[in-house]
């Protein structure tokens, strides 16, 4: 018999030394998920899970208009605010890259800030701004603009997107200037010097390079907004309605078999668009240039 | 190679301050057309300020640049005939070799064939046509290098502007591309500014070394006479070996100065110098010779000493000797004549007229 080698006693720590955290992930994640799976399948009964297998959940969400509208409308908020956040945000942090250092990394902070701010306190925030008596309502209001308050502001598409936007802007902004930052500046007067002027440069050798951002802000701000939940319930009401409200519906109603269903078809989802991505834009745009 | 007076460039007095810092301090050269100049200087020195200056990418702080007569100080980077190639390439990492070079051409709008066509004979040129669809990001150093000077030469520019662009690139590879540049350079036969702070590098590769220190062009000739002839000590010492002596004069007579250093006695080739001055000799240990007996004839400076160290470098030996006076020098021997051992007492002596009294 073979004595351990110092290569396996090694391999043998580092597996004893990973298993809390491994087993903590498998239990807490990937068992309570196949649960999840599993009651996804069962048939739909209020309060308890009676397991037996049946399509029945799916084929009532792919066949009931009333899911499906949810459906695409968490895909078009979702896409809508994520293109407004990386026209919002791209130019600021082009901005941030071009100013000096220093002040760079001070109005980076500033940006963080508000973000820390509790969640609650600024989508209330929202609704003293947005609100049917909020301050833009009544600014109109008294301006003569309009005579009675616009109510598409809030519990609205429009609110939640607006508040998609400020929730997740400095996670826009902070790749984009990363990534610009890390351009060396004598591409841009190579470019300069083979005779091309802002716009070239600009459409030519910046865009494409900040490829890596836009991948990193579609895997941090496009993916995790379809699940989102809590903007879409506060300010979101019924033309804002997105997925993770429709589950948290369910959910809450014990309707089990019908709420892990529709998070399963949220999962997939997501697992598929991601798949996507790294397929369209290659693994390496995630960590070079 | 065209060696006529012909200036391509006049740069006329230009002077470039950062802050509180001059970068350059009223430097003038003329650059002749064809040739390959070398703009030699440590880190710091203004030689990539220069070079800069020249392309449009920094704007001078006072003086002229005139470029065939014409004033070309406010024109823009892309509205000179001068194209650069950067000291860290500057490939467009997103690019195939084709496109980095086909770039400065798509800019202007050139129709497609002939793009096509002349990226194919300056990518032959440079000897890299099989690369023509690889990621420049998938090169070697090498074939970088040769990507970057090609996507400056397709423009066909009056003057190629070539800053530090071998720094990255180890020894030998960087000997091969010194080769391969001169011979670039000869069949394009446009004017070349090549900046380095390698001196082996400047030697090999100019036609005329422009020596820059502290913002300053302090010499400006064909490379013998800056090699043979240095106007000031930073020039001896930088460019090449050598033995610098500081020698107060006591007699001037008959074309020759006469002073002592360090109890020794020199003579070398009067350069107008009055008695009581101090000045520099620097002789290259090339030029000193050793022998175990005296020299006979009386045009030879004579030191004595005991050799200390040997320093085979192959072709040739470095001696280092130790003089009488205690002092150190350096004397460089052909590897077959090198016939001394360490402790061997040798006399170490030149010719008056090899050695080049500096007055600064």
């Amino acid at each position: 018999m073979r004595s351990p080698t110092g290569e396996s006693l090694q391999r043998l720590r580092i597996f004893l030394s990973n298993l809390p955290a491994s087993a903590y992930i498998f239990i807490m994640f990937y068992v309570s998920i196949g649960i999840l799976i599993a009651i996804s399948f069962t048939v739909p009964r209020k309060y308890v899970v009676e397991w037996s297998f049946t399509l029945e959940n799916y084929v009532r969400i792919f066949t009931d208009p009333r899911f499906l509208s949810p459906i695409l409308n968490t895909f078009l908020i979702v896409t809508v605010a994520t293109i407004l956040l990386i026209i919002v945000g791209f130019p600021i942090a082009y901005y941030l890259a071009r100013v000096n250092p220093n002040l760079g990394i001070k109005l980076i902070f500033f940006l963080i800030i508000p973000v820390e701010v509790n969640y609650l306190i600024r989508v209330y925030a929202w609704r003293n701004i947005l609100g049917e008596n909020g301050f833009l309502n009544s600014l109109l209001l008294s301006l003569g603009i309009i005579d009675k308050p616009l109510s598409f502001l809030f519990y609205s598409w429009f609110a939640v997107v607006i508040v998609l936007i400020h929730e997740w802007l400095p996670y826009v902004v902070i790749p984009f200037y990363v990534n610009l930052v890390g351009i060396p500046r004598q591409l841009y007067e190579a470019a300069m010097d083979l005779g091309a002027n802002r716009w070239q440069i600009f459409t030519s050798i910046t865009l494409p390079l900040v490829k890596p951002a836009v991948l990193t802000v579609l895997f941090i701000v496009f993916i995790p907004s379809l699940g989102e939940f809590a903007i879409p319930s506060l300010v979101g009401g019924e033309s804002g309605i997105m997925l993770g409200v429709l589950i948290d519906r369910y959910l809450s109603d014990f309707r089990l078999a019908f709420g892990a269903a529709l998070s399963f078809i949220l999962l997939l989802v997501t697992m598929g668009l991601s798949i996507l991505m790294i397929k369209i834009f290659g693994y390496e745009a995630l960590y070079q240039r | 190679m065209a060696k006529s007076a012909d200036v391509i460039l006049k740069v006329d007095r230009v002077s470039k301050r950062f802050g509180e810092t001059w970068a350059l301090r009223d430097v003038s050269l003329d650059v002749y057309r064809g040739e390959l100049l070398v703009l030699l200087g440590p880190s710091g020195s203004g030689k990539s300020t220069l070079l800069r200056i020249i392309a449009g990418l920094e704007t001078a702080t006072s003086g002229r640049l005139y470029m065939e007569g014409v004033d070309i100080t406010d024109l823009p980077p892309y509205k000179r005939d001068t194209s650069m190639v950067f000291q860290h390439l500057a490939l467009f990492p997103h690019m195939t070799v084709y496109e980095n070079v086909a770039y400065g051409l798509k800019i202007r709008g050139v129709p497609k064939e002939e793009i096509d066509r002349r990226v194919d004979e300056v990518l032959s040129l440079v000897r890299i046509r099989e690369l023509r669809d690889r990621k420049v990001t998938k090169l070697s150093g090498g074939q970088q290098q040769r990507v970057a000077i090609a996507r400056s030469l397709i423009l066909r520019p009056k003057i190629l502007l070539l800053d530090e662009p071998l720094g990255a690139l180890d020894l030998k590879l960087r000997k091969e591309l010194h080769i391969e540049l001169k011979r670039l350079h000869e069949e394009v036969g446009n004017t070349w500014i090549f900046v380095t702070h390698d001196q082996e590098e400047a030697l090999t590769l100019a036609d005329r070394i422009g020596v820059m220190n502290e913002g300053r062009l302090i010499q400006v000739g064909e490379k013998w006479d800056v090699y043979d002839y240095p106007k000031t000590r930073f020039v001896a010492e930088f460019i090449g070996e050598t033995n610098m002596f500081t020698v107060s004069i006591d007699d001037v007579s008959g074309g020759v100065a006469t002073g002592s250093w360090k109890g020794f006695r020199v003579s070398f080739k009067d350069g107008g110098f009055r008695p009581g001055e101090t000045i520099y000799l620097s002789v290259r240990p090339e030029n000193l010779h050793i022998s175990k007996e005296p020299p006979a004839g009386e045009e030879y400076n004579v030191f004595h000493g005991v050799v200390d160290v040997e320093v085979f470098r192959g072709s040739y030996v470095i001696y280092h000797i130790r003089l009488d006076n205690g002092e150190i020098i350096r004397v460089t021997v052909l590897s077959k004549d090198a016939e001394f051992d360490p402790g061997d007492r040798v006399y170490v002596y030149w010719r008056f007229d090899k050695g080049v009294p500096l007055r600064e």
